[in-house]
């Protein structure tokens, strides 16, 4: 340790003011710090802290990643088998996913991380370690055929108008990645939407449970059209479907979510409020009845919790503490709002068979508000004299 | 009477408790008054170096309102005036010469006391220069004599890692004790209210006359002013609240009883650093020197008060004029390899990121002043409302006082609150956030432009 220490130092002093790498000091106390803690000791009250940090907790967001990485990496290469008509063998579909999902990553990291580069040696700040996960989460949520210079341009835009332009981390409105993806969706929609792009085999076409469900003429089943079209509950659930390369598997998100909570680094709140919402919204519609019914409708509701990119979405995006409600009741609020919003756009918007990542964004927009509402509602009670709460104890 | 049960908050079980055992001090050759521990007093001194003093002699006086005065906790001569950055007074050192001559003030009965007018008790507390030791809230700061409080909490309990057990301090102080509480009495036509930790068994406090005495149950920072003050007499836009710390109140009372100004300061010296850990007999402004004598402090960092909301002092420093513990603890700092990595069975922490925190308890923990990390954006926002048993919502707080809306942030609650109560915050923080220091900063601005 003595000898890494020693030339972490050699090199520092070429950072140091008035030096030639003055200018790339961030990038130096990123290295720094990534290899050795930083060591600095508190200069005032509190004297004491505790071991956690910035760093540790966003490597244990990127390690709740992990599952849906590798499901994803794995279901990539079993859909390329199955178009190809190829025979199954594991390591074989996990070396096809890998040869197409580990260059989107590179590629988000690189562009991603040279942006916050930049604006951290721009600004003079610290860089900060959010875009570890802004990088996977935003290559997690690709399909799996999307040219790789749309990955850069994607996340280029995510970095800088997500995030820097509102002045960093900690300051953005919008979840970065997922703004990332919306540029994507809605410049390049070719390539990130339709019946096509979900496998990475060149022409071939298969539609996902989304889109099938939502192309169900009335008075048909859609629990039938789905089976037709190769889709049960249970390759829903565990991933081995077509989708965008980290979302398939509700399973993997599941473990994510597991150990998020445990480490107690996401807010279970607004998880459960995502969950309740889209059971809410998916209930109504399936108990309305009628003539003018869509078959959709009759979906079960516990269908929708593994269908498309919603796991995903409850797990890893809506609980983004910066752009989502920073009360606890607003938690709930916009939690809630999510799930029904996503039924919503799903169900009955033709334009749009997956509707998480919008009504994620729009709930990310409206999140000040209804904390606004809140707070306003707290400071009111606060102002109301107070009544003595005394609990009589033995 | 009632008690209180705090849920929010935590306690830090640091390693180096003082034992209960009271030793008495010689009384030290050098005692310091340091100006900066007076909040709100703009100092304008009474001496000048080499003047001799007697206990209770003015050394400096307020400014706007020189009726207050902070006196010579020794007699002997004044040593030396030191001057930091623009002249601003850092320090007054006093050197003793150990005879102890006290200035004389008149004596009276206990019940004497208790047909004292407000007039008459203001002026012996304001000449004797024990004034200081009732301060006021908002913002912290010695009471000001022509504002009166609403009402005045006796501070008789102390959650802070390591503190000092005010049940023992008053032990066999409670005749002073009770004349102290009614001197206070006569301060207020409001109530006194004497807030002591539940199930306190201190004769001083649990008999104690004429005043509203509350217990307060749980986790740190039960025993903290501000939360006593929001529990039982919350704090609006143009209250004053006074406050006083349990020990000057014995102090307050053998000033009456004895007509002597009485510098005594039981302390504890605490830490896993302190060579020896005890509760000493000393007084206020006495070097840290003589409360550490023969202990090692190679590499270890004095702290007057406790770790969480104290001030460093130095091996060469003077205790506070307010505290009654002193802490010693490692400097810490050594770099680790690839520390976010590792699993950390051994470090100590709120969150749930090591294995640490799925291990039972440990019964102490010995920390270091290290920062386990560098400073970062705020992320993770719903970690300082469970540590803070306030009506307070901490992150948006912070935020009102970042942008410096003064009037959002009075609505928020800022007046109910000091530094100290973020303690906790500032220590959980992942991004090392000095939340309490962003409060403080949030107060000072609204002292300033209010």
């Amino acid at each position: 340790m003595k000898f890494i220490e020693e030339q972490l130092k050699k090199v520092g002093q070429l950072f140091e003011k008035g030096k030639p790498l003055e200018k790339f000091y961030p990038l130096y106390e990123a290295l720094d710090t990534f290899l050795l803690t930083p060591g600095k000791t508190a200069a005032k009250a509190p004297f004491v802290r505790d071991a956690v940090d910035m760093k540790r907790v966003m490597i244990f967001v990127v390690l709740a990643l992990i599952p849906a990485t590798l499901m994803g990496i794995y279901n990539t290469g079993y859909q390329i088998e199955v178009a190809k008509g190829l025979s199954h063998s594991f390591w074989g579909a996990v070396e096809a996913g890998a040869w197409k999902v580990v260059p989107i990553i590179l590629v988000s990291y690189a562009a991603g991380g040279f942006w916050e580069v930049l604006f951290a040696v721009t600004r003079k700040h610290e860089i900060n370690e959010g875009f570890l996960v802004t990088g996977i989460l935003f290559a997690l949520i690709l399909p799996p055929s999307i040219p790789l210079w749309q990955v850069a341009v994607g996340i280029s835009f995510g970095v800088v108008f997500g995030k820097e332009i509102f002045g960093g981390t900690g300051m953005n409105v919008f979840n970065p990645a997922l703004v990332a993806r919306a540029f994507v969706f809605f410049a390049y929609p070719a390539q990130i939407s339709g019946s096509t792009v979900w496998v990475a085999v060149d022409g071939f076409t298969r539609a996902t449970p989304l889109a099938v469900a939502a192309a169900t003429p009335k008075g048909h089943s859609v629990v039938q059209a789905l089976g037709d079209a190769g889709y049960n509950f249970q390759n829903m659930f565990f991933g081995f479907i077509p989708g965008s390369i980290g979302e398939t598997s509700a399973l993997a998100c599941l473990a994510g979510l597991a150990f998020l909570l445990v480490t107690g680094v996401a807010s279970w709140r607004i998880t459960v409020a995502c969950v309740l919402g889209l059971l809410t919204m998916s209930s109504v519609f399936y108990f309305l009845q009628g003539a003018e019914r869509l078959a959709f409708f009759a979906l079960p509701p516990y269908w929708h919790l593994v269908m498309g990119g919603f796991a995903f979405g409850a797990v890893f995006m809506a609980t983004d503490p910066v752009s989502s409600a920073a009360t606890n009741a607003g938690r709930w609020i916009y939690g809630f709002l999510i799930g029904v919003l996503t039924v919503l756009i799903r169900v009955v918007n033709p334009a749009y068979p997956e509707g998480v990542m919008l009504s994620i964004l729009f709930m990310n927009a409206f999140a000040p508000l209804i904390d606004y509402f809140v707070v306003e509602n707290h400071i009111k009670r606060r102002l109301q004299p107070k009544k003595l709460e005394v609990e009589a104890k033995k | 009477m009632a008690t209180f049960q705090i849920k929010q908050g935590r306690d830090i079980k640091l390693k180096g408790a003082a034992p209960k055992e009271i030793v008495t001090l010689s009384l030290p050759r050098q005692v310091a008054v340091v100006p900066s521990d007076f909040k709100g007093i703009k100092a304008s001194l009474c001496v000048k170096v080499n003047d001799a003093v007697k206990v209770g002699t003015p050394l400096f006086e307020d400014k706007h309102c020189p009726e207050i005065r902070i006196v010579s906790p020794v007699s002997g001569r004044v040593a030396a005036i030191d001057r930091g950055e623009k002249r601003f007074l850092e320090d007054i050192v006093v050197e003793s010469d150990g005879r102890d001559e006290a200035v004389a003030f008149r004596k009276f009965s206990a019940s004497e006391i208790s047909g004292l007018s407000k007039e008459d008790v203001e002026k012996t507390l304001l000449q004797s220069g024990l004034w200081p030791v009732l301060r006021q809230r908002p913002f912290s700061k010695v009471a000001h004599p022509h504002e009166p409080p609403k009402s005045i909490f006796v501070h008789a309990m102390n959650t802070e890692p390591l503190a000092p057990d005010v049940d023992f301090i008053l032990q066999g102080k409670e005749e002073q004790f009770q004349a102290g509480l009614n001197v206070l009495r006569r301060l207020t036509k409001g109530k006194v209210y004497l807030c002591a930790k539940h199930g306190s068994r201190s004769k001083a406090l649990t008999q104690a006359r004429d005043v509203e005495t509350h217990y307060f149950a749980g986790p740190h920072p039960a025993g903290n002013v501000s939360t006593h003050i929001h529990y039982l007499d919350p704090i609006h836009k143009g209250d004053h609240v006074w406050y006083v710390e349990a020990q000057d109140v014995a102090r307050a009372g053998s000033l009456f009883l004895e007509g002597v100004y009485s510098p005594e300061r039981v302390v504890a010296v605490t830490g896993e650093g302190a060579g020896r850990k005890f509760y000493a007999k000393t007084i206020v402004g006495a070097p840290v020197s003589l409360l550490l004598k023969g202990s090692g402090l190679e590499g270890m960092r004095c702290v007057s008060g406790s770790v969480l909301a104290g001030r460093e002092v130095g091996k060469d420093g003077y205790l506070s004029f307010y505290d009654s513990q002193l802490t010693v603890i490692p400097a810490g700092g050594k770099r680790t390899f690839l520390g976010w990595l590792s699993p950390g069975s051994d470090k100590y922490t709120f969150s749930r990121t090591f294995v640490s925190s799925f291990l039972p308890p440990r019964k102490e923990v010995s920390l270091t002043t290290d920062k386990h990390g560098s400073d970062r954006a705020i992320v993770l926002n719903h970690i300082y409302d469970p540590l803070v048993p306030l009506d307070i919502m901490v992150y948006f707080l912070l935020k009102a006082v970042i942008s410096e809306d003064i009037e959002e942030a009075e609505r928020l609650g800022i007046l109910e609150c000091d530094e100290e109560d973020f303690a906790l915050c500032s220590f959980a923080c992942p991004s090392k956030t000095d939340v309490g220091g962003i409060i403080r900063e949030g107060l000072e601005l609204i002292e300033r432009e209010g």
